[in-house]
């Protein structure tokens, strides 16, 4: 019992409380509050209790009715813009998994010109989607989750968009845009393997690593947007000397990715390009088979957390990305580049994490 | 000096002197004591550490394991909700008379209940959707629900049913014969603690959320639950400890010593957990955490709950069934919608729904902003939730310098001024992680330091609420509060829509990396936010027309005491005329 309730029980002084009658102590009624009702029946009981009975039946009903309208959606769901149409939207009925995106209702007046962003979000039945050519507007989280895609190939006639066997490009070939997360899986098929391996399988070698699990971006490429391989089963990239940005969280959870190159006149280097000058935020984060990391000169601009959990303990050693090879020197570092909070990987230290160790003014790596 | 060396030796002496057999005028040896700390303790420890697997979106098992879509949990409670409403009426039939019904009323629940059982395992093992036009517009509806089918939407409702059914037939068997053994507060341990040991393990065990098919997930996810759901593993120890003695005075002690320290056990445990979780390869995200810390970590608790709750004793005599006061259904009903006052705590619950289906805010802001783990974490969340102990201190103070209606409607102002700082801070300083996250924690910490003083006056004015009550109706009829929620569920039901819908379509699914997302994390939190802080404003206004000040409460105790005496004669001896009737304590 709190102080204040033992005060609020404490006797009362006669001038303010009246005397209660015992005879008066079941019927006495307060000033300012409601009369006590006690042993006597309800008055008009039968007309409260169907208007009580009337009223949760309406309320339970029309939850219902309401909440059955909220939560359907239709497969296609389409919004009007200035330059077309736009799809919101698709709820897979659970049967789709192939579609084609040319036109608004399936009428070729009402062209489709954008989709909007996670207008695909968590679906896990669509294997290819086509771009129609009127298609002008994709945002890079269009595409997120959907997880069994393998192929987003685009109209020859679009304007715009590109496909380059099945991963989706701008029409200039300057930005990669979306890597299917189970492009792997088409190429799979495409190289003739009937089922998926993994390192410790029978029958895993170079040669499915190479057809399957390595990606060259095209020398144009000059940025990775946003999410572009986010998820991607890749152990190997091959990233164009010309590449400028790294977007927001273009390579996340690609978990397998042990090592980036760069390919370009000078031949393949182990590195990030040497012209790359923004990592975006969670840019390479949870990637732990990577094991080396060598941040060239030219980078400006390291977002936060852009090699989150790329380095893990086991057995005592650190493992991923134990150190950070850094071109530039530490002071020159510092000064020059804009890096984001915890941009580099920490890892279990006793009860608390460790940063690991930057190496300023490395040698990059053969 | 030598004045506490002399209690602290007169103490000593005390425990050693009532160490097995308690003082005079007292129930409870101090051995006793030693043994509720350490049940409640535990029996407490492993109830919450149960918080961390359940069938909702922001279980740890969901988000990283099972990833079911974030609006199917609602789909689910709108499939459930009209049929809530039978189950609560028998169960509260049930709950009021402890098991114990005339032999044909037993008969013919124990029939409704196993039908229910029957029914609800056709429907899961059998397919009724098949006896609908599968083009026609029910299937069509029902498929394009989200993470819903047809199908699963009766294997859903099948789990309902034999839920509902099973749990209630054993609702009355195990009531009939364990409450004569081991009391009403205890009787639940002893027929649950091992089948929810089995379940925990079984739920981190089974690979159930490896099946590919999201909507197979769903149901199967749900059934699993359903059944973890069907032992509870209740704090009932605290509760049997509350009740310990027919001496107040004594029970206040017990619940000030004992058990106020026991809490300190699950402190240790929640600092211990995250530091286990942050040794895993995935931290929250491995699946190690569900297969073994979170078992291991339980079946200690239960282990340590059973021995010791044996040895704690339930000493309030219980009346014999055929005393008990029976209230009708509908008297009980029209008594309790009398009350003014329950209906401004129902009107304040329902403006509160508007936050609901917003995601944890604080787990958002430590594993996706500060990405906390470890011992780090446990700090963190240890330090946040501590923050809220000093200002009991004040407690008193502030209870007898300010109404009850000032402090309350300065609690919800102040979580308006706490979110509205939290979304500010998120627009200006999101780039910033670290900045960012401070202000976050800050405001925290000051959004719990001004929860604790309201919330010991809302205790406070639910006693009051019921001393009310007991003068309008000569009952407190506290179960017969739930026909409020009658009111409210279908309301908040759809209510609850309204931040999933909204979140769905900022990308908020079932992939919880969404939340690595810069600009979605932000519109997932804070929109939401938003409109939680409008409800918070909004909730002041009830407050308004709250009008039960000290003179009333002070007036209803004459009343109730008056009734007393007019009852017994004298007050003497006899219980405080506050406390709750024995047909209401039970529930």
């Amino acid at each position: 019992m709190s102080r204040k309730q033992k005060n609020s029980d404490a006797p009362v002084t006669p001038e303010t409380l009246p005397e209660i009658p015992e005879s008066e102590a079941w019927t006495y009624q307060i000033e300012g509050m409601k009369a006590p009702i006690i042993g006597k029946p309800v008055e008009n009981a039968g007309v409260k209790k169907a208007v009580v009975i009337a009223v949760l039946i309406v309320a339970i009903g029309l939850s219902i009715f309401f909440s059955v309208r909220a939560v359907h959606s239709e497969t296609y769901n389409y919004t009007q813009t200035e330059i077309g149409w736009e799809l919101t939207k698709f709820s897979n009925p659970g049967d789709i998994t192939q579609l084609t995106l040319d036109c608004a209702e399936n009428d070729s007046a009402k062209p489709l010109t954008s989709i909007r962003e996670y207008a695909f979000n968590c679906d896990d039945k669509l294997t290819s989607i086509t771009v129609g050519k009127d298609v002008r507007e994709i945002d890079s989280k269009s595409f997120y989750s959907v997880w069994n895609l393998q192929t987003i190939f685009v109209d020859p006639e679009n304007a715009w968009f590109c496909d380059v066997d099945g991963v989706l490009y701008d029409k200039a070939l300057t930005r990669v845009i979306c890597y299917p997360i189970d492009h792997d899986a088409y190429l799979r098929e495409k190289a003739g393997y009937k089922e998926e391996l993994w390192p410790d399988s029978e029958g895993y070698d170079d040669a499915y690593a190479t057809a399957v699990q390595t990606y060259h971006l095209p020398a144009t490429v000059e940025t990775v947007g946003a999410l572009a391989f986010n998820y991607a089963n890749l152990t190997t990239v091959y990233l164009p000397a010309g590449l400028k940005t790294i977007e927001t969280l273009a390579f996340f959870k690609s978990t397998n990715l042990k090592t980036i190159y760069t390919e370009g006149a000078g031949g393949v280097i182990r590195s990030l390009p040497d012209g790359l000058e923004t990592i975006g935020s969670d840019a390479f984060s949870y990637d732990q088979a990577l094991d080396y990391m060598y941040i060239p000169a030219s980078v400006k601009s390291i977002g936060h957390h852009a090699f989150w959990d790329t380095c893990f303990k086991e057995d005592g050693e650190v493992k991923g990305v134990a150190v950070m090879h850094v071109a530039a020197e530490e002071a020159q570092f510092k000064a020059s580049v804009d890096a984001g909070d915890h941009w580099l990987p920490s890892y279990d230290y006793r009860l608390f994490k460790k940063t690991i160790d930057v190496d300023y003014g490395a040698e990059r790596a053969q | 000096m030598a004045n506490i060396k002399e209690k602290i030796g007169t103490f000593y002496h005390e425990v050693r002197d009532h160490w097995k057999e308690p003082a005079e005028g007292k129930y409870v040896p101090y051995r006793e004591y030693k043994d509720i700390f350490l049940a409640v303790g535990c029996n407490y420890s492993g109830n919450k550490t149960l918080e961390y697997l359940g069938f909702w979106a922001s279980c740890y098992l969901m988000m990283y394991h099972y990833k079911l879509p974030y609006l199917t949990f609602s789909v689910i409670n709108i499939i459930n909700m009209p049929l809530n409403y039978i189950w609560t009426m028998m169960t509260w039939y049930i709950a009021d008379n402890l098991g114990f019904m005339p032999k044909k009323n037993e008969r013919k629940f124990y029939g409704v209940y196993m039908l229910l059982t029957v029914v609800g395992i056709a429907l899961i093992v059998f397919d009724p959707s098949q006896l609908f036009n599968q083009s026609g517009r029910f299937v069509t509806y029902m498929n394009s629900l989200e993470g819903i089918s047809c199908s699963s939407a009766f294997k859903i409702l099948g789990t309902h049913l034999l839920w509902n059914g099973w749990s209630g037939a054993r609702n009355i068997f195990w009531r009939k014969k364990l409450i004569p053994k081991y009391g009403r507060y205890k009787y639940s341990l002893y027929c649950n603690a091992i089948p929810k040991c089995i379940t925990v393990i079984l739920i981190g065990w089974l690979p159930f959320y490896n099946i590919p098919d999201v909507v197979t997930r769903v149901w199967v996810a749900n059934l699993m639950f359903a059944i973890y759901s069907l032992f509870p593993f209740d704090n009932s120890l605290e509760m049997c400890a509350q009740n310990i003695s027919p001496n107040v005075r004594e029970r206040i002690w017990v619940r000030t010593i004992p058990i106020k320290l026991s809490h300190f056990l699950n402190s240790i445990i929640s600092i211990l957990m995250p530091v286990f979780i942050g040794m895993l390869r995935y931290e929250w995200a491995d699946i190690n955490l569900f297969k073994y810390i979170i078992p291991g970590f339980f079946t200690f608790c239960v282990a340590v709950t059973m021995i010791f709750a044996g040895r704690i004793k339930e000493r309030i005599p219980q009346p014999p069934i055929e005393r008990k006061v029976t209230i009708s259904f509908w008297d009980g009903m029209f008594g309790v919608m009398r009350n003014k006052y329950k209906w401004v705590n129902t009107i304040v619950g329902l403006l509160d729904s508007l936050g609901n289906g917003m995601l944890p805010f604080a787990t958002i802001l430590y594993l996706y902003t500060f990405r906390l783990s470890g011992l780090i974490y446990s700090l963190l969340v240890a330090l946040v939730s501590f923050a809220g102990t000093p200002p009991d201190f004040f407690s008193p103070y502030f209870l007898k310098r300010f109404s009850y209606k000032q402090i309350m409607i300065f609690y919800q102002l102040s979580r308006a001024l706490g979110n509205a700082a939290i979304v500010l801070s998120l627009l200006f300083l999101g780039d910033r992680v670290n900045l960012c996250g401070t202000v976050c924690v800050l405001v925290l910490i000051f959004m719990e330091m001004t929860k604790t003083i309201p919330t010991t006056a809302g205790h406070d004015m639910d006693i009051r609420i019921n001393d009310y009550q007991m003068y309008l109706s000569g009952e407190r009829l506290e179960n017969f509060s739930g026909v409020f929620g009658w009111f409210t569920g279908p309301i908040t039901s759809f209510v609850g829509l309204i931040i999933p819908l909204m979140l769905l379509r900022y990308g908020f699914n079932s992939n919880w990396d969404v939340l690595f997302v810069d600009a979605s994390r932000f519109k997932i939190i804070v929109i939401p936010i938003i409109i939680d802080i409008v409800g918070y404003v909004l909730m002041t206004i009830p407050y308004l027309s709250w009008d039960y000040d000290d003179r009333k409460q002070n007036m209803v105790m004459e009343v109730l005491k008056a009734r007393e005496r007019a009852t017994h004669g004298s007050l003497d001896g006899t219980e405080a005329p506050a406390e709750p009737a024995e047909s209401e304590v039970v529930s």
